[in-house]
Parts: structure tokens; C-alpha cells; sequence
């Protein structure tokens, strides 16, 4: 139990600590965030032997207690949170001398990492709810930090935010006022299918799918990403829309009645096709490198979308193992790949995309970074999203769905488009766009890792399918 | 069992007000309050809710009192923040 209490409460109560001290945030930020890497790792070695752990939070009784629950997905989702947690702090401190993010960074960053965290464990429906709240307004409060001009986009994502979660709040409410319980495994098979629980998922996954920016509900995504400072614009792409599409998964597989699942499956795959379609177009028209970005993980989570549509149609494990597949290489992949432009975009002093024009000559290693990632994001071999298309692509043929293959394939080639589109104007080095300074080295480094952590996914494929339970 | 029926339909009129004023928009401030609205209305479905076993002679249901005092908690926070967010882009410089 105490891995699990202490990667909660130890960003906590950094973040209460950082406030009481200011000047000495980074320090402790860099003992925290550095100290919650072996934790995690230990946690997941120890779930992966000893099976699955779970807990009622202060010892009472299952149906006033809330309970956490940590299985092979949540250790791996808890250790990728702390190791993006820590490369994306990493990288704020490498470009401290150059453009100082405000001071607010380091409890913010402990408060978002604490709530994700909590939200990974908790298998409670209201306490899911108050995570989600934090969650929404701490990464409200990150996007502010680069300035006035982000003011907007923030206040346009806190409303929507807020207005998602009264929506969940609402579907809790209504399915309390049935059952009289909260606890999601207690819940588990008894829902039946009447409209009052109809109503209560139908306001529940709205809620998830406007939080996860599922299309045609992400409007608030691409400003409020790419006008965030790049290393928040990393964590909010990596990690903070996969908190809702967490909660979207446990609500449809174990407690939304078999009745309803053919509907939502039809629902949230028609949302998978309008993502990766429309996302991908997006990517390419945008003139804005960050916007390309944000536009790509709207398109990115259909593909994780898809999967969950077809766990809900054929329940088989290939789509299971492709849809966490597709998070956590996506979450690797999205960090490196704003990282690498947020560094690119500062030095080339280039918003637009055009202006990255030689860019594999001025700055190869950011370069290098984005193309890695980029391929994962395509899906090319060796890449943690190869080996999730695969899972998608092997149960798509065995579940005989062609249209879908193609709509997947259709979504591959849009993926790649605006992926080349940087990397080849990258190459273009006829004239290219000079940095306004000599670039730094170790930001880049720190941008390249997680592209390259993805390449390793692909070599720990093996136990990363047995951790998540599912063998191909 | 008439007054029980009375709150709910309050409950739900609060909502309708609240999601109201939110679509039509199109002032922040205006979009903030009818969050509000719509989170009374939640909360007050759920103090009916918890008012339920009353009508037949038991206790209310104190989880749903705790719930409720929880989100009371947070949207005041939440509501806070969106109108501190609201005062800074109001007295940015254009």
C-alpha cells in the first residue's frame, strides 16, 4: 500500500511545501520528482509479481470507503506519469537561464502529477470526480503561465472543463440515486438497462469525451495547447487528456450493462473516424508548428478511441492491448515531439511551420527528436505505436472489419503527411532559417529521450503485453 | 411525498435555467454564473436525493450530504478561479 499512498501524497505535499518556501521549490521539485522514479518502478515490479493490490483508504467499510485499486495498467500509467514528470521538469530546468517559466511551475507541475496519480488508482465514481476537477483546473492554471495571450484559450478550456465535469457530476448523481453506491467494482454487472441509466452514461461519457477532447468535442484543445509554454503543452498532450479516457474505459467495461454497448460502440467509433480524419486534415492545413502538434493528438486519440469502440463490440484482447498501447506511446511520443518543437520554435524564433525550413542542419538533434517520434506517431517499425497498430490492424482482420482497415489506413497516410510536412522542409536546406542563438545541447537531449523511450516500448514489447494481461 | 416531488422539479427547472444561459452566452461572466446555476441544481438533486429515505421514516442519507458538501467545496473554487482568470484578461492591457 505505501508505494501507492506515497506517489500521491508526496507531490501533495511538495506542492504545499513549495508554496510555504518558494525558493526552495526546485530543489525540493528535483528530490521529489527524482525520488518517485524508483517508487513507481518498485510498485510496478511488485504488482507484476505479486498480481493485483487493492485498498480501502482509511479502513472503513467498502461502502463509505473509497477504494484504490492498483492493477498492471495503473502501475505502468502511474510510472509513466512520474518519468514524463520528470523528463518535462527536466527540460523547464535546462532552459531556466534562457526563458524562465514563472516560479508557479514547480507546485503546479507537483499538484498535476498528485491528482493524475490519484486518478490512476481510485476506483470510486465521485472521488474520480473531484481528481478530474483538480486535474482540469491545475492544467487551467499551467496554460496561463506563458502570459496574456494564453488568457483566453485558458478561460475557454475552464469552461468547458467545468461544464464537463458537471456533466459526469450529474450521471454520478443519477446513478447513485439508483443504487446507492459508488465504488465501481460493487457496481460492477448491476446496472440494468433502464433510461434513468441510459441517461446517467449518456451525461457521464459526454462529459469524458469533452474532457478527453474526443472529436467533434475538442474544439478547446488545439488553442488551449498551442498557446500553453511547450514543456506544459507536453504534459497536457501526454498525459492530462488520458485521465478521462481512463475513466471511459473502466465506466464502459465493467459498468455500463451489455445492452447499452452496441450504441456506444457505434458512438465512439464514429467519433474515432471524425477524429483521425478531420484531426489529420487540421495538421496539415495549420501554418502553426505548435497547432500542427496539438491538431496531431486530436487525431492521435481516435485511434485510441477506435479501440475502445471495438472492446466494447468483440472483446478481444488485441484491442485492449492496442488502445493502452496507443496512450502510453502516444504520451512518450507527444512530449518528445512538443518538446522538440518548443526548443526548435524558441531558438529559429519561428511560430509558423514554414520557418522551420533547414532545420535538420540548425538544430539536428531537435530534428532528429521530432522525426523519431514522429514515426511512432505514424506508426512506423521499431516504435511503441507500431506495435499498438499492429494489435489494432490484427483485431480489425480477425473481427472482419475492412471498412475499418481502410478508414485506418486512410488515418496512417494523413499521419505521415503532416509528419513530413516538418521533416521535409527540415531537409530543405537551400536557405535555411538561422537560430537567433547558438542552440543548446542538453534541452535537446532531454527532448530526444522520451522519442527514443519509445523505440525501446517496442524492444519490451513482450513483457509489456503480458503486464497488460493481454497475449497475442 | 408532494415536497419531495417540488425539489426535484426545482432541481431540474436550475439545470434547465443554468444550461440556458450557457449555450446563449456569449459574456464570460454570463457563462460562469450559469455554471453555477447548473451546479445548484446538481446539488440540489442530490439533497433531494438524500432527503428520499426521510419520507419513510429513516434517516437521511448522510453520504449524500457529504458529497454535496465536497462539491460545494470545489465549485466555489472552481468559480473563484474562472473570475480571477476573467479579471486579468478584463484588465489586460489591449
Amino acid at each position: 500500500m505505501w508505494p501507492a499512498v506515497l506517489l500521491v501524497t508526496l507531490p501533495l505535499a511538495a506542492a504545499l511545501l513549495m508554496l510555504l518556501w518558494p525558493r526552495r521549490a526546485r530543489v525540493l521539485h528535483f528530490a521529489v520528482a527524482v525520488g518517485l522514479l524508483p517508487l513507481a518502478v518498485s510498485f510496478l515490479l511488485q504488482v507484476t509479481v505479486s498480481g493485483e493490490q487493492q485498498w480501502f483508504l482509511g479502513n472503513w467499510g467498502p461502502l463509505l470507503a473509497i477504494r484504490w485499486q492498483a492493477d498492471g495498467l495503473t502501475t505502468l500509467l502511474l510510472l509513466v506519469s512520474v518519468t514524463l514528470h520528470l523528463l518535462v521538469s527536466a527540460y523547464v530546468g535546462s532552459i531556466q537561464r534562457r526563458n524562465p517559466l514563472p516560479a508557479a511551475f514547480w507546485p503546479l507541475s507537483n499538484l498535476l502529477l498528485a491528482s493524475l496519480q490519484a486518478l490512476w488508482l481510485s476506483r470510486d465514481l465521485f472521488n474520480l470526480y473531484v481528481c478530474l476537477e483538480l486535474l482540469g483546473m491545475v492544467a487551467v492554471a499551467l496554460v496561463t503561465l506563458s502570459g496574456d495571450k494564453a488568457l483566453r484559450p485558458a478561460l475557454d478550456y475552464l469552461l468547458y472543463s467545468l461544464f464537463a465535469s458537471l456533466c459526469y457530476l450529474l450521471g454520478v448523481a443519477l446513478i447513485y440515486a439508483g443504487y446507492g453506491v459508488l465504488d465501481i467494482p460493487m457496481l460492477a454487472g448491476q446496472l440494468e438497462a433502464n433510461w434513468l441509466n441510459a441517461v446517467a452514461l449518456t451525461l457521464m461519457t459526454l462529459g469524458l469525451m469533452l474532457k478527453a477532447a474526443c472529436w467533434p468535442l475538442h474544439l478547446w484543445l488545439p488553442a488551449a495547447h498551442a498557446s500553453a509554454p511547450a514543456p506544459v503543452s507536453a504534459l497536457l498532450s501526454a498525459l492530462v487528456v488520458k485521465g478521462p479516457l481512463f475513466i471511459l474505459y473502466l465506466l464502459w467495461t465493467t459498468l455500463a450493462p451489455a445492452a447499452f454497448l452496441p450504441a456506444a460502440a457505434y458512438l465512439l467509433a464514429s467519433a474515432a473516424l471524425g477524429a483521425m480524419l478531420f484531426g489529420g486534415i487540421a495538421a496539415i492545413r495549420t501554418p502553426y508548428s505548435k497547432s500542427l502538434v496539438a491538431y496531431s493528438t486530436v487525431a492521435q486519440l481516435g485511434y485510441a478511441t477506435l479501440a475502445l469502440a471495438f472492446i466494447l463490440r468483440f472483446n478481444l484482447p488485441e484491442f485492449v492491448a492496442a488502445m493502452w498501447l496507443f496512450v502510453l506511446s502516444h504520451a512518450l511520443a507527444k512530449a518528445a515531439c512538443f518538446l522538440a518543437i518548443g526548443e526548435l520554435q524558441h531558438t529559429l524564433g519561428a511560430r509558423q511551420v514554414e520557418q522551420l525550413k533547414g532545420a535538420s542542419q540548425t538544430m539536428p538533434l531537435a530534428m532528429f527528436a521530432f522525426a523519431v517520434a514522429g514515426g511512432s506517431l505514424i506508426g512506423l517499425p521499431p516504435s511503441g505505436g507500431f506495435l499498438a497498430k499492429w494489435a489494432l490492424l490484427l483485431g480489425l482482420w480477425q473481427s472482419q472489419q475492412f471498412f475499418w482497415l481502410l478508414a485506418l489506413v486512410v488515418a496512417t497516410l494523413l499521419s505521415a503527411a503532416y509528419v513530413f510536412r516538418v521533416v521535409v522542409l527540415a531537409f530543405d536546406r537551400a536557405a535555411p532559417t538561422a537560430p537567433d542563438f547558438s542552440p543548446q545541447r542538453l534541452p535537446q537531449y532531454l527532448a530526444l529521450l522520451p522519442a527514443l523511450l519509445v523505440w525501446v516500448m517496442a524492444v519490451f514489447s513482450l513483457p509489456l503485453l503480458t503486464l497488460l494481461k493481454q497475449e497475442l | 411525498m408532494l415536497s419531495f416531488y417540488l425539489y426535484l422539479a426545482t432541481a431540474a427547472l436550475l439545470l434547465g435555467v443554468g444550461s440556458l444561459g450557457l449555450w446563449r452566452g456569449p459574456e464570460l461572466l454570463r457563462r460562469i454564473l450559469a455554471l453555477n446555476v447548473i451546479g445548484a441544481g446538481i446539488f440540489m438533486l442530490m439533497v433531494s436525493l438524500a432527503y428520499r429515505p426521510v419520507l419513510y421514516g429513516e434517516p437521511a442519507d448522510s453520504v449524500l450530504h457529504a458529497l454535496v458538501l465536497t462539491g460545494l467545496v470545489v465549485a466555489v473554487s472552481a468559480t473563484a478561479f474562472a473570475l480571477a482568470l476573467l479579471g486579468r484578461l478584463l484588465a489586460r492591457p489591449q
